[in-house]
């Protein structure tokens, strides 16, 4: 699954740890995430979405 | 800024306690039986002692199975529980039809002659095998 999680955070200038920190995540699992090597958990998803101030359907691309 | 990737060394840093944690408490089992068995064949050690001694080594692999399970639901993310629980799933997936082999090879008459750190260290190799496997699926 496709995600914007790596423009999103650089347009904050949030390093992957700091992201990481405000998920309550690790830093690898925001390093696979961005990758798109893990996908999230429904909770973690609307916790990213949250943060960003976007919908879920905007950070993820279910289609890839 | 984009952080850049960690070193291997800083990654995935809950796991390494977990595993250590088990196995010493799987150590502490070997230990114990070689001890009952060096007692047994050199006669200083009697037969309540080898029975409370074999009794007595499981304790710290229960203790190391209730810290294992309370460290990956606090201290590891989902990602992380992730690796874990695909890394048992991988070990125990093999570890059953490896010990059904030896079983029925036994049965059949080859012998085979396990020690017991063969069939203790068994699961933890394939679990841990399994973990790695699962952690590059994820970096």
């Amino acid at each position: 699954m496709r995600n914007s999680l790596v423009e999103l955070r650089a347009a904050k200038d949030w390093s992957q740890g700091d992201l990481a920190d405000k998920l309550g995540v690790s830093r690898q699992t925001v390093n696979a995430l961005e990758r798109g090597k893990y996908d999230p958990s429904l909770p973690l998803a609307f916790k990213i979405a949250k943060l960003f101030r976007r919908r879920i359907e905007d950070v993820f691309d279910p289609d890839e | 800024m984009i952080a850049a990737r960690s070193s291997d060394a800083e990654s995935y840093p809950h796991l390494a306690p977990l595993y250590g944690i088990y196995m010493l408490a799987l150590g502490s089992a070997l230990v114990a039986n070689l001890v009952i068995r060096v007692g047994a064949e050199a006669g200083w050690l009697p037969e309540w002692g080898r029975v409370l001694l074999g009794a007595a080594s499981v304790v710290p692999l229960i203790v190391a199975a209730w810290t294992f399970w309370k460290l990956l639901r606090r201290d590891l993310d989902e990602m992380l529980q992730r690796i874990v629980l695909e890394g048992m799933a991988f070990g125990l997936v093999l570890y059953v039809p490896l010990a059904a082999l030896y079983l029925n090879l036994g049965a059949a008459g080859v012998n085979l002659r396990l020690q017991a750190v063969d069939i203790l260290m068994t699961p933890a190799i394939l679990v841990a095998i399994g973990v790695a496997l699962a952690w590059r699926r994820y970096r």
